[in-house]
Order: C-alpha cells, then sequence, then structure tokens
C-alpha cells in the first residue's frame, strides 16, 4: 500500500475511508489505549517520523569505530608540543571518563582528531581555526547551557591551552593509531571468537579407561573432568531418593504411595528407565515445563498500571494452556519457537487480520511476545521488552543493552537493537483479537458476532470523527497554533509527558508538531519561514519599530539566499504588524486562503471524475500548499499514530466518552453471552515499519535508518528481512540448526532444572560478561544431539536423567567439598530445593487434594482455603504480585527471567506455621486413608513417612514420632505431627 | 563478586548443637546472622543466578557499607500526591502581587492548562536560630525543629504525571521495573533486626497508586521488597501476614517446633549438614521468635501514655509512633505514606484540604523528630520527607483555589542523619516553579542518601540481564552542601 494512502486528508474520498480506519484502529490498538504517560516520548518520533523513512546519508558514520581521516594535514613540531604537553593530558584528565572509549556522553569522543571533528550528537563541537565560535570553548568558559567539565571550571591556562589547539588547526600526531580504534577492533575481535558464536561442533566423546560408571556418553565428559580434578563421582542414590528426584523433576509433583510401590518393587535392570518413560508421558510433566518456560516468558494475567483499559489479559491462560500441551506433545523445540514467535505467518494459521484463519490453534502461542506489560502505554517500552524476551530468552543474549549505544561487550550494534525495533513496531495486536478456536456455527455466535461488530463500529467512528476534527482544527486555527508554537520556544519541551486539555483548547500535540516544524525550518534559509523566524527573535518592546526594518531587509534580493516566496513577499510589502500576533494572522491568511484554492480544485476534479490533482500548478502557491498538506505538515497527522493515538483526545470529556465506547467493546468481547476464548496473537501492520536509530536511545532524537535484520554476531551471512514486518525471519534465524546459540541454550535450561545448576551459570547471559561453560565440550555434544534428534525436548528428557551423573547420591563428601564447594564438576547431584509450585503441589498431592484437571482460566488460590488446582493455574497480577509468592522467591513477572533466587528467610516459615491453608492440609493428611487404615502409633508412622518423603522411617524417627503421639498434653498429635513434617527440611529439599 | 559488601561480625565457629541450644535459650538469632552471613563472604548475592549458593541463606544478614557511615537507617514520610512547596516550605511573597493575574514570567506547562497565579493562603515566618521560614501549616515541626532541617527548595523530577514520578522517587527509573530505594539499601546494609523485616512500608486504608510497585524488589532477590502494612489496623497481629495462630497456642507451637527440629536434625546429620538446610532450619526458630517479637514492635500501644499525647490523634501519629518503635529494633528502612491513593494532590480546594492534611502530619513529626532526637537515634537516622514532585504557583482556572503538578521545582526535606540542620538548599525562581539556583534532581537525592549510609552510588549494583544496575541508574551526583 502506498504510504500517502496511510493517511487521512481532508480530501480522501469517503468510500475509501472504511479500510483504513479499520487499519488505524487496529493499529492504535497495538496497546489498546494506555498511552497517556509517556505518550508523548513517542509523539515527537511519530511527529518527526512519518511512515515513510526520511531521506538520510547512506553511510552515516557510526560512533566508535574512527576510520583513518586521509585529509589529515601536517603540524609543525612545535604545534604538535603543545598538543601533547599542554592539551592532550587536559583531554585525558579532564573530559577522558565521559568522552573516551568506554563512555560517549552526547555521543562525543576526544580521543582521537577524526573523533573531535565528528562532534556530539547534537553537531560539531569545534569550528577548526576559531575557539569563539567552537561550542567546546563555551562550554569550557561556562557560557552557555552546556557547562563542562561538570565538577568544576577547568584552570584558565587549560582553557587557553584548548583555544590555542583549535586555532592551531586541531594538530594530532598523524598517523597515531587511535587507541580507543584498537580498543573497539579488539573488543570486536575478542567478541567473534567468543565461544558462543562458534558453531556448535560434535565433539567426539572422551574415551575414559576402566569407565564402569557411565551410563550415557554424556557422562564420559563429567568422568573425564571429574578425573582430572582427581575427583570420583558419588555412588548412585538410593532408588526412593531417585524415585522422589525424577518426580519433582519431570512432572513437578511427589510419587504416589502406588507409584512408590511399583517402583520399589520393579527389578527389572531398566527400571529408570520405564519410570521415567511413564513420567514424560504424565500430562502433570508439560505443566512442570510450562510454569519454566512462564519464566521465561514474563507470564502474567494482568498488563500492570494501565489508564483507560482493561487490566487483564483475559485470555492469557491460552498461552499457558498451549505451552503444556505443547510440551506434553513433545512438538519439536524449533517449531515451537516459529510458533510463538510468528504464527501468524505459518501455513494453517495465518492470520492477517482479513479472516478469521484456518486453523486457529498456534495463535494462542503468540502470547510469549504479546503478554508484555504496558509500561504506562509506551510503546518502546513495550517493543524493547519483546526483543529482551526474544532475545534474552531464547538466544542467552542481552540486545536490550543496545538501546541506548552500541553493546559495551557484545558485538550488538546499536543500529541491530533498531533494526529488531523495527520488526516489532510494524507488528501489531488487533482491537478484537482472533478466535482461539473456530467460530462456532450457532445462531448465538451470529448474535454475538453482530453486536460486537455494532460497539466496534461505534468506537471506530468516534476515533475517526476525533481525527477529522483535529486535522480540520489544524488548518483551521494556522494563526493560534504558529502563536501557540511561538510561544512555546524556550519553554521546557513536553514531549515526554501527558497533558490534559479542555475540549476547546488547542491540542497540545499539535501545538508540539508546529514547534517541530517550525524549528525545522529554521535550520536553513527558508523561503516561507525566513521572515518568519526573522520577526520571531525581535523583543515585544521593539517589534513595531524593528518589524518593518526586518521586512524590507528580508524581501530585498540576495544572491546568498533564496528568495522569498512571492505570495508571502506580495502579503507583507504593505504590512507594518506590530506584534507576533499580526504577523501569525497575516500568515494564517495566506495559508487558509490557499487551503480553499486547493479545496475546491479536489472538489472540482472530483465532481468531473478526474484524477485528483497532485499540487497547485503556481509554484508560490503549491510552497504554501504542502504547508498544510506536504509530506511534514503539521496538520496531516498520519494515520500511524500506533499508540499515540490519544494526542487525538487530550481532554477529560473526550476521554470519558472514549473510555466507555472502548469499555463496550471490551466487556463485550470478555463476558458478552456466547463470548469465546480469544487467541492474543500478534500480526503484521499493512506497511512494515523502517526504524532509524534513536540517538542514545531517545525517540525525539533519530539517527542512522536500521534496516530490519538478524543479529550479524549469530549469523553473519543474514541479509536484511523481505518480507513484511520481518518477524518470520527473525523467527527462522532464531529456529535455524545453524544458530549457534538456540540449541545451547535450551540445553543448558534443561541441564540447570534437572541438575541444579547449568553447564553454562548464567543461563541468561552467553555473552562476553556471561559466565563460560564448566563443560563446554558436553554442552556442545548436547546440542548437537539436540538438533539430530529433531530437536526433541523428551529425548533430551530422557538422556539427561537416566545419566549416571544424574543419579548419584547428594551426599556432601568432605574431600570432595574442599576441592569443589560449587560442585562445578559434578562429584555428586546438587540437593535441590523446591520452588514454590512443586512445594504446594506437594502439599496438594499428599493431602489427597489435587485436582488434576488440565487448563482453563487463571483462578486466585492464594487464601486460607484449599483451592485444589496446581499452582501454576493461580492468577499472576503483575501489578501486585502476591507477597507471599514473592516470599517464596517466585520471579517479577516484569521482565524474562532466567533463573530463579533461593532465600531462606522467616516469612517463608510463617506461613508454614501459622497459614491457613498449611493447617488444613495437615488436618487432611492426618485423615489421608493410607493412615486411618493403620491402628499403631508405629505403622502409622511409617505410612506417614512414605506418603510424605516416599521412603519408611528410621527407628529414632519412629520413636520421636510416636513420643509426640503419646503425649497427654498435645491436642490432635497425628495433625500437629503431620504439619511437623510438612515444615520438616524433608519435604521441601529433594536429594 | 560484590567484594564491596562485607559482613559486621566476624564468624564464629559455632557448633550446630551449640548453635542450636543457643537458639533454644534466645540468644541464637545474632549467632544464625554470623554464621550464614559468614557464608556471605564467600559469595555475595550480588546478581541473578547464584542458584542453591549458601549465599541467599539469611540475605538480611547485616553488612557494612564502603565507607564510614552518617546514617544508619532511612524513615521515608511520603507526602503521595505531591505538596504544595509554596504552601509549606518555599515563601514567594511576590505571589501576592500577582493574586488572580498571569504570571509576568513563562507559565510553565504541566499536566492541565493553568492560568493566573495564586497566592499561598497561609501564612509564613521564620523559626529557629537558622531563620528557615515555614508556614503555618508546619507550625509545630518548625517551632521544635526549625534548626535540624535540611530543606532542598530546588528538587527536580521529570515529568508531571503521578505515576512516573512516584516510581521516579522510588526506585529511580519512571516506568521500567527497577528496584525500590528502600529494597536497595537493604541489598546494601541488611538489617540489624533479624526478627523483623528489614523494609517496612505503610500506607494507611489501601495502596497509593501503582500499588505495590512502589516498594518492590523487582530483579533483586524477594527477601529485599518492601512488607506492606495497612496501617489503618489497630491491631499488630493484623499488620503482618501469617504472624498469629489462632489454632495452636504457643506451647503446642513449641512443642511441635521442637519435633520439627529433632527430624531436621537427624536429616542435616544423614547429609552431613549442608548450609542450606542449617539456614532454613534456623528460620523456623527465627520465625517463632518474631511471632511475639514482631507483634510487640508493632503494637504502639506499649508506648505510654503521655508519648502518645505528644504524637496526638489519628492514623500519622499511630505511623510513627510504629516507625519509631520498628527504627529502634534495628529495621533499616521504612516507608510512610499518607494514604491510599493521592492525598496530596489538590487541584482544588487546597486551602482545605492542605490544611486537614498537615494538621494529620505536623504534630506526629515533631513528636516524632522529638523522640527520635531523645532517644539518641535521630543522627543516625536519616528522616526524608516529600512527595513525588511539588505544585505549580499558578491554578487551574476558572477557579483560583487549587494547584496542578510541578516537577520543574519542589521541596524536599532531609532531618538527622548527617545532614546540615537549619539550611535551606537552593532555590526555585521568584514564583516558586522553577528550580534555578542549585537544582538537585531526583536521581541526585537518592545519590546523597546512599551516600550517607555509606555508600558510593555508583557502586552499589546488582547485576541483571547483562547489565550493572544501580538505584540512580547513570545519572546521580551526591550534594555535597546538605551533609554536616
Amino acid at each position: 500500500m502506498r504510504t500517502t494512502a496511510a493517511r487521512f486528508t481532508a480530501g480522501t474520498p469517503a468510500t475509501t475511508i472504511e479500510p483504513k480506519i479499520m487499519r488505524f484502529v487496529a493499529v492504535f490498538a497495538v496497546k489498546l489505549v494506555t498511552v497517556l504517560v509517556a505518550m508523548s516520548a513517542a509523539l515527537a518520533t511519530v511527529f518527526a517520523q512519518p511512515s515513510v523513512v526520511l531521506a538520510a546519508p547512506p553511510n552515516a558514520p557510526s560512533a566508535g569505530e574512527p576510520s583513518a581521516d586521509p585529509a589529515t594535514p601536517q603540524f609543525s613540531a612545535d604545534a604538535l608540543r603543545h598538543f601533547e604537553q599542554r592539551v592532550r593530558p587536559v583531554l585525558a584528565r579532564h573530559c577522558g571518563e565521559c568522552h573516551g572509549a568506554l563512555k560517549q556522553e552526547s555521543g562525543l569522543r576526544l580521543d582521537t582528531r577524526n573523533a573531535v571533528l565528528r562532534g556530539a550528537d547534537s553537531g560539531p563541537v569545534i569550528t577548526l581555526g576559531k575557539p569563539a565560535e567552537s561550542s567546546l570553548i563555551a562550554a569550557v568558559r561556562r557560557q552557555g547551557a552546556i557547562k563542562m567539565p561538570p565538577d568544576g571550571p577547568l584552570p584558565p591556562a587549560d582553557i587557553q591551552a584548548l583555544e590555542r589547539w583549535i586555532e592551531n588547526g586541531l594538530p594530532w600526531p598523524p598517523g597515531e593509531p587511535a587507541a580507543a580504534a584498537s580498543d573497539a577492533q579488539a573488543r570486536s575481535e575478542a567478541a567473534r571468537r567468543h565461544w558462543a558464536f562458534q558453531p556448535v561442533q560434535r565433539p567426539a566423546v572422551p574415551e575414559v579407561s576402566a569407565d564402569r560408571w557411565s551410563r550415557d556418553p554424556l557422562d564420559r565428559f563429567i568422568l573425564q573432568s571429574l578425573a582430572a580434578q582427581q575427583l570420583e563421582p558419588s555412588s548412585e542414590a538410593a532408588r526412593t531418593a531417585l524415585l522422589r528426584r525424577l518426580s519433582f523433576t519431570l512432572t513437578g509433583l511427589p510419587p504416589t504411595l502406588d507409584a512408590l510401590a511399583d517402583f520399589l518393587g520393579d527389578e527389572r535392570p531398566d527400571a529408570v528407565e520405564r519410570l521415567v518413560d511413564q513420567l514424560l508421558a504424565s500430562p502433570a510433566h508439560g505443566e512442570r515445563w510450562a510454569r519454566h518456560w512462564m519464566d521465561v516468558a514474563r507470564y502474567s494475567d494482568t498488563k500492570g498500571y494501565v489508564f483507560f483499559e482493561d487490566k487483564n489479559y483475559t485470555w492469557a491462560y491460552t498461552y499457558r494452556d498451549y505451552l503444556i500441551e505443547a510440551f506434553n506433545r513433545d512438538v519439536p523445540y524449533d517449531q515451537f519457537l516459529l510458533e510463538q514467535l510468528a504464527a501468524d505467518k505459518l501455513t494453517g494459521s495465518r492470520y492477517d487480520g482479513s479472516a478469521e484463519p484456518a486453523d486457529p490453534r498456534p495463535l494462542r502461542a503468540l502470547g510469549f511476545l504479546t503478554l508484555s506489560p504496558h509500561f504506562m502505554g509506551n510503546n518502546h517500552d513495550i517493543i524493547d521488552d519483546r526483543i529482551d524476551v526474544a532475545t534474552r530468552g531464547l538466544l542467552g543474549l542481552t540486545v536490550t543493552c543496545a538501546r541506548c549505544h552500541d553493546h559495551k561487550y557484545d558485538p550488538v550494534a546499536q543500529r541491530e537493537y533498531y533494526g529488531l525495533y523495527g520488526v516489532f513496531r510494524g507488528s501489531e495486536e488487533p482491537t478484537v483479537p482472533p478466535l482461539d478456536t473456530p467460530a462456532p456455527d450457532t445462531d448465538a455466535y451470529r448474535a454475538f458476532a453482530a453486536e460486537l461488530a455494532k460497539r466496534r463500529g461505534a468506537l471506530e467512528a468516534f476515533v475517526q470523527r476525533k481525527h477529522q476534527a483535529l486535522v480540520d482544527g489544524a488548518r483551521s486555527r494556522v494563526a493560534e497554533y504558529l502563536l501557540a508554537a511561538h510561544a512555546s520556544r524556550g519553554q521546557p519541551a513536553t514531549d515526554d509527558f501527558m497533558l490534559i486539555a479542555d475540549p476547546n483548547d488547542l491540542n497540545p500535540a499539535m501545538v508540539a508538531r508546529w514547534r517541530i516544524y517550525l524549528e525545522k525550518t529554521a535550520r536553513r534559509p527558508d523561503p516561507l519561514w525566513r521572515l518568519w523566524h526573522r520577526l520571531a527573535d525581535i523583543p515585544e518592546t521593539r517589534f513595531a519599530d524593528e518589524a518593518p526594518i526586518a521586512i524590507a531587509d528580508e524581501l530585498a534580493a540576495s544572491p546568498s539566499r533564496p528568495a522569498v516566496n512571492p505570495r508571502l513577499a506580495e502579503r507583507f510589502t504593505e504590512l507594518r504588524p506590530r506584534t507576533m500576533n499580526e504577523v501569525a494572522a497575516a500568515y494564517a491568511e495566506l495559508l487558509r486562503g490557499i487551503d480553499s484554492t486547493w479545496r475546491a480544485a479536489v472538489e472540482a476534479a472530483r465532481s468531473d471524475h478526474r484524477a485528483p490533482p497532485g499540487g497547485l500548478e503556481d509554484a508560490a502557491a503549491e510552497q504554501l500548499r504542502r504547508v498544510l498538506y506536504g509530506p511534514d505538515a503539521p496538520p496531516d497527522v498520519p494515520v500511524l499514530l500506533g499508540w499515540g493515538f490519544l494526542t487525538l483526545l487530550p481532554d477529560r470529556a473526550s476521554q470519558g466518552e472514549y473510555q466507555k465506547l472502548l469499555k463496550d467493546v471490551e466487556s463485550h468481547l470478555i463476558s458478552g453471552a456466547g463470548a469465546p476464548p480469544r487467541a492474543l496473537a500478534l500480526r503484521d501492520s499493512a506497511t512494515p515499519f523502517d526504524a532509524r536509530v534513536f540517538l542514545r536511545g531517545n525517540p525525539n532524537r533519530l539517527g542512522e535508518p536500521a534496516p530490519r535484520q538478524f543479529l550479524l554476531a549469530v549469523n553473519p551471512r543474514s541479509e536484511p528481512f523481505q518480507e513484511g514486518s520481518g518477524r518470520l525471519e527473525f523467527a527462522r534465524e532464531i529456529a535455524r540448526a545453524s544458530n549457534p546459540l538456540t540449541a545451547r541454550v535450551m540445553v543448558n535450561r534443561l541441564w540447570l532444572h534437572h541438575l541444579g545448576a547449568g553447564i553454562v551459570r548464567t543461563p541468561g547471559d552467553f555473552g562476553l560478561r556471561g559466565e563460560p561453560p564448566t563443560h563446554p565440550l558436553l554442552l556442545d555434544y548436547l546440542a548437537s544431539e539436540f538438533l539430530r534428534g529433531d530437536w526433541s525436548l523428551k529425548s533430551l528428557h530422557r538422556r539427561l536423567v537416566t545419566s549416571a551423573v544424574f543419579r548419584q547420591a547428594s551426599v556432601e563428601r568432605p574431600e570432595a567439598i574442599g576441592t569443589d564447594p560449587e560442585n562445578r564438576w559434578w562429584w555428586r547431584m546438587n540437593p535441590r530445593r523446591l520452588e514454590f509450585e512443586p512445594f504446594r503441589d506437594a502439599m496438594l498431592a499428599v493431602a489427597d487434594s489435587l485436582d488434576r484437571r488440565q487448563g482453563g482460566p487463571s483462578v486466585n488460590l492464594l487464601g486460607d482455603a484449599i483451592v485444589p488446582r496446581r499452582t501454576l493455574y493461580g492468577f499472576i497480577d503483575r501489578l501486585d504480585v502476591p507477597p507471599l509468592l514473592t516470599t517464596f522467591d517466585f520471579p517479577n513477572p516484569a521482565q524474562s527471567s532466567p533463573q530463579r533466587d533461593q532465600t531462606t528467610v522467616p516469612p517463608q516459615a510463617l506461613f508454614m506455621m501459622n497459614n491457613g491453608f498449611v493447617h488444613e492440609v495437615a488436618k487432611r493428611v492426618a485423615i489421608h486413608p493410607a493412615l486411618a487404615a493403620e491402628s499403631s502409633p508405629a505403622a502409622r508412622t511409617q505410612r506417614l513417612f512414605e506418603l510424605l518423603y516416599g521412603r519408611a522411617a528410621t527407628v529414632s524417627e519412629q520413636e520421636r514420632v510416636v513420643a509426640f503421639a503419646a503425649d497427654p498434653m498435645v491436642n490432635a498429635p497425628w495433625e500437629r505431627i503431620a504439619h511437623a513434617l510438612l515444615m520438616a527440611n524433608e519435604f521441601l529439599f529433594i536429594d | 563478586m560484590d567484594s564491596s559488601l562485607r559482613i559486621v561480625q566476624p564468624p564464629i565457629n559455632l557448633s550446630r548443637r551449640e548453635l542450636l541450644s543457643r537458639c533454644g535459650m534466645g540468644v541464637g538469632l545474632m549467632a544464625a546472622a554470623q554464621l550464614l552471613g559468614a557464608e556471605q563472604q564467600a559469595s555475595s548475592p550480588n546478581s541473578e543466578g547464584s542458584g542453591l549458593s549458601p549465599a541467599r541463606a539469611l540475605p538480611l544478614a547485616p553488612r557494612r557499607p564502603h565507607f564510614a557511615a552518617r546514617a544508619e537507617r532511612v524513615v521515608h514520610l511520603f507526602m503521595n500526591g505531591g505538596p504544595s512547596q509554596v504552601d509549606t516550605f518555599d515563601p514567594k511573597p511576590l505571589l501576592e502581587q500577582y493574586h488572580g493575574k498571569p504570571l509576568p514570567a513563562t507559565n510553565l506547562r504541566t499536566e492541565r492548562k493553568t492560568g493566573a497565579a495564586m497566592r499561598s493562603p497561609f501564612k509564613f515566618q521564620r523559626y529557629g536560630q537558622s531563620g528557615l521560614e515555614i508556614s503555618e501549616l508546619f507550625a509545630r515541626t518548625a517551632a521544635t525543629h526549625a534548626d535540624e532541617l535540611c530543606v532542598i527548595r530546588s528538587m527536580q523530577a521529570d515529568v508531571p504525571n503521578h505515576e512516573p514520578s512516584l516510581m521516579l522517587m522510588n526506585c529511580g527509573e519512571g516506568r521500567q521495573s527497577r528496584p525500590s530505594m528502600g529494597s536497595w539499601v537493604v541489598y546494601g546494609l541488611g538489617s540489624e533486626n533479624q526478627n523483623l523485616p528489614g523494609f517496612v512500608a505503610m500506607c494507611p486504608g489501601g495502596y497509593p497508586i501503582v500499588s505495590t510497585q512502589n516498594w518492590r524488589s523487582s530483579f533483586l532477590p524477594g527477601a529485599y521488597q518492601g512488607t506492606y502494612v495497612n496501617s489503618q489496623h489497630t491491631d499488630a497481629r493484623q499488620l503482618i501476614a501469617n504472624l498469629g495462630n489462632a489454632r495452636l497456642s504457643s506451647t503446642d507451637q513449641r512443642r511441635q517446633l521442637d519435633l520439627l527440629q529433632g527430624l531436621n536434625e537427624e536429616h542435616a546429620t544423614r547429609r552431613s549438614h549442608a548450609a542450606p538446610l542449617e539456614a532454613r532450619l534456623q528460620t523456623f526458630e527465627l520465625a517463632y521468635r518474631m511471632q511475639s517479637e514482631a507483634a510487640e514492635a508493632f503494637d504502639f500501644q506499649r508506648e505510654p501514655r503521655w508519648l502518645l499525647d505528644d504524637y496526638g490523634p489519628g492514623t500519622h501519629a499511630r505511623q510513627l509512633v510504629i516507625a519509631r518503635r520498628l527504627l529502634e529494633r534495628g529495621v533499616r528502612f521504612v516507608q510512610v505514606w499518607s494514604g491510599a491513593g493521592q492525598p496530596w494532590d489538590n487541584h482544588s480546594d487546597l486551602e482545605k484540604q492542605h490544611r486537614s492534611l498537615s494538621e494529620q502530619w505536623d504534630r506526629p513529626i515533631a513528636a516524632f523528630l522529638a523522640d527520635l532526637k531523645q532517644r539518641g537515634l535521630l543522627e543516625s537516622t536519616l528522616v526524608l520527607w516529600g512527595g513525588e514532585f511539588g505544585r505549580t504557583p499558578v491554578a487551574e482556572l476558572p477557579q483560583l483555589n487549587g494547584r496542578d503538578h510541578n516537577h520543574y521545582g519542589f521541596t524536599c526535606w532531609l532531618a538527622g542523619g548527617g545532614v546540615r540542620g537549619g539550611y535551606a538548599h537552593g532555590a526555585t525562581d521568584e514564583f516558586g516553579f522553577r528550580a534555578v539556583d542549585k537544582p538537585v534532581h531526583v536521581h541526585d537525592l537518592h545519590a546523597t542518601m546512599l551516600h550517607l549510609l555509606g555508600f558510593h552510588h555508583e557502586q552499589l549494583t546488582y547485576r541483571y540481564a547483562g547489565r550493572d544496575y544501580r538505584l540512580t541508574d547513570v545519572h546521580g551526583r551526591v550534594v555535597p552542601e546538605l551533609i554536616a
């Protein structure tokens, strides 16, 4: 679609509006609204950046890599000596920290000649030979707004030295290899060599002599490294411990009494393998691993703080249920990733908003991207979060560190970050998400859909009306806007905050657009606005006197500047304005006249069935017309306002009306009679988004274009994306077998969850600052096996948990702990503490109270009463994460979490001691049928230990318990005993 | 590894059995802190992904800062909604002259449209030897403590909207999820009392806006988040979750815990006493004691009548009595809010609303400062008073009785904790709109607060998602003039 069609203009024929409205609504629905606070942060972007890419120098120099300048002049020895003795030390001591190789405040670095010449983000800081015109000197002389260095003025002698240096033409020794540049080169060289970016190798399995320990080839990697450390592996864990370990790691649930009896009675040599197959086939497996993935996917049932819209992600659970099903079905991991990043672009589930897809099921996988926090509506933050979850979550790479500058450690350029920004900015959430299951062919559903269409129509009509009013107002109230923009000169920018206006006020966003427009025209002599700026600079008190002189001067012909627009000249020749108001009125009158002419021309063409005119014939008139209709025209608010659309409604009355109409749509979608569940899908916008770098991460300061492309460090051969937003190509790059990170990161996650620590112990950071793998060959071996096994997760699980390393006992051995206290070489199994979910689930299970139903809407389950659902079905509110969960180290759902903390604090103990839920569990355990069947205290004790710990009680344990039960001072002793056993370490820690 | 975090107490070699018996005798708490704290030397909890290291045991063990601290604890009196500086601590007589007229200077744009200047309906006078000018709204505080106040009249924030400004003041960032300052402080210093939360946030009647994000730990471990207390309740046992147990008498619970510890003991013996097992075993003893100690700490009625009379009636008096009791018992960071929602947000009817709010605060604050001082706590306790921003000197027309949000210039004050008393720092312009002299950004306030607590704000960091985060992000300068 042509870009021009992406805008509302006064002349747009009514018949073509409909599809555009749909798009507009769809686009603003990117965030179904929030927007307000930081709205304007994006505003300027929106304004400065229509959906067309502005022309930009194709080879803008990239910061940080100064190139040799062939034109470096020759300097005298004196000049160079002056530089070395008087200037370089000053630069190094006072400027280097913030303007050197490591840090470039405001984009400025002062450690090479080229860098000094290039200047800051804002432009040059030096005028060669002219210290008085150099802003660097103004800054150190503390004459302007920028005062440097920040902690105090330089000694006058140093300032003079800098001035002389500039006068001398910036002497710098020729051919000096810029230290900074070589630093940068060394860094990027190191980055290229970094282990994680090398292709996954397939290492030979080590031969270990006299190996009677290994069960799987992977064990031999462990055994070899143990031998190198002169460590021995531990013996195999007791079968009871093994059963418990396998049950929790594969299903998140304790073994039942029956499972215990079966396993202990199974004397076949492959009893463990059989058990593992059984556990992997259990539906509980998907639940267990879905929860691990939900940490990575920062799953939440709410958006966080919102202004107008509903704060709930009503259908978030469909994503959770997708995960459970995918893990249970063992969907190949590459497919699993493709679906979560781009299900809308895959055959079968293809969805572009025009029709419901043939097979909607995979669309719910897109919750991985869409369930972001809303950051009070700031779209840049939402996109940043999506980049983070996709890169740190799937590649173990901290790409979002490159939001404000090139990544300081890893080879990720800021331009690459904004390439990905473009991918996600060109993807949108539809106002009305697609159905999660095919539409029912019923009258009830048809009635529902008809009502939905009605409410949606009302919302869209309202938005269209408001937009039209804004555009019309911007053209008809030119004088007021010009004056308001004029008045806002020198005022602090209001781009970064939410403004509330009165209904008939000028629209603050439109004022900002006019201000930006005027600022742009001030940068070079402009035939229309040169005169305006000249007059605008005259102080009010002298205005009447000086204005006529200024007008005469500006209208006079001069070879050094373009002539003033003839129509403007004509209007001003005789004018003797006394105030800027009159100047604004004159401009406005002229523009209004042109507007009428133009509208008449468009109307005439329409009634004659001619194509609409491309412009006005008279060049001067056309120049004026373009103020109102040109590519940068302030009134012509682009339709693609995206999430910034609330600029349409800065007044409370409109906001109220909007909120009501939105709520009508939302409430019907969510709870209208016959409302079906929907998938929180994403789809491509009609036009891809061509991003540019935000200098310093500031959306108001645009840098070079950033092509949508994959990370070159990960795939040096990747090409710019071609198709739509590029999201599918991005997904394919991640899911590609040759991607050096994807398989390694996932293998590491499995190892981490099964064994208690990763092979890479920073599972969210495989970059240069992450820890290198303890067993690089093993990691690659497992990754290559994962790929050979067609990305089957269950196969990988099976290998890991049937291995000898996994089967080791977890007991501490003094001689080994001295050598390797952190168990980096795997001389034993790590004892594991259960996370909150399996901990709570285990309590429900032993109380014979676990509801094994799968899926469905999230429920509130943290009250005193027992809600028997598994903990992963609990409702998670980002804005108010239940303190109980946080107390038990539930990760912050604001961000992707690679690994949970494990803290031990008294409130956890208080919960166990005093919470009503735990008491109720203890009560139910005490009356468990298996216990009730036993009459002797000793036999009861045995059953209790089997039920809770999966093993028999020792003699002394039995004695303790029996004595406690017989104590006449204790009320309801078996309840107390069960409670104590639930609180005990053995219930929480897995050997 | 963060070598900047060290342990206060040297490790003491106690056998587990000794430790247990001491716990039974009630002196085991610090011993536990030492035992577990000692392990933190091996591996400080300074980044994500440390897994099941012993470092995560008892994350609240006391730690020493980078250098000698001036303050050991912080109490933040949060006037949420934004109190007006020109009606409290920043007198602007020129507003009288322009009352009802447009300002002769630029009218800065804030959230809503404002028009004419509005004079302060309140009288200012000079107090103390310092002669600080303070309005009648805080007359008692001023009369008794003017010479202890360090009034920053040149505060600045980023935007005039509540939500991001609350986040900025509390977490140093307007939108993204970052730990709150209380979390940072407890992360840095631990807590002096293992029987109480290290960071308590009291807000009567429910949450302020953006709710629990104001005291979240974000990516820091959950142990550092603020414990929310609805200070509307007067029964101490309602204030903290799971503190009481109606089903079980204390003796029954003691018996039960003895059984538990016996079982844990056997369990640990079979496993050569792994540190995480020991740590968890200790928390039950701590929790057992916490039940009585925390209940006692929150029970303001244990104070003598005359002292309660000094604080006066009302919720804030009660909150501040509790705050003092908590600080005295070693709680590191206490935040006391004005109430649910945004009480100080007086767009209209400001005279009546501000008067009513300050009446609820002035007397308790005066008594609170006196109480801290009298106990010798003030000099080591940093008191911070202020909102998320201030208010405009101009009114929202057509009424002339309320003020809009103002982030360009506002006032906070500090007291105790090594700050320079009787001092007004910086200035707003002649109308009180914008900070023009020695502006102090919220980041600078945070940097100064951390400095007073003994931290280089640029070095109190936590690595998360590839970055070393800090409270002041990439900003913040210590303001030396604020320090005595």
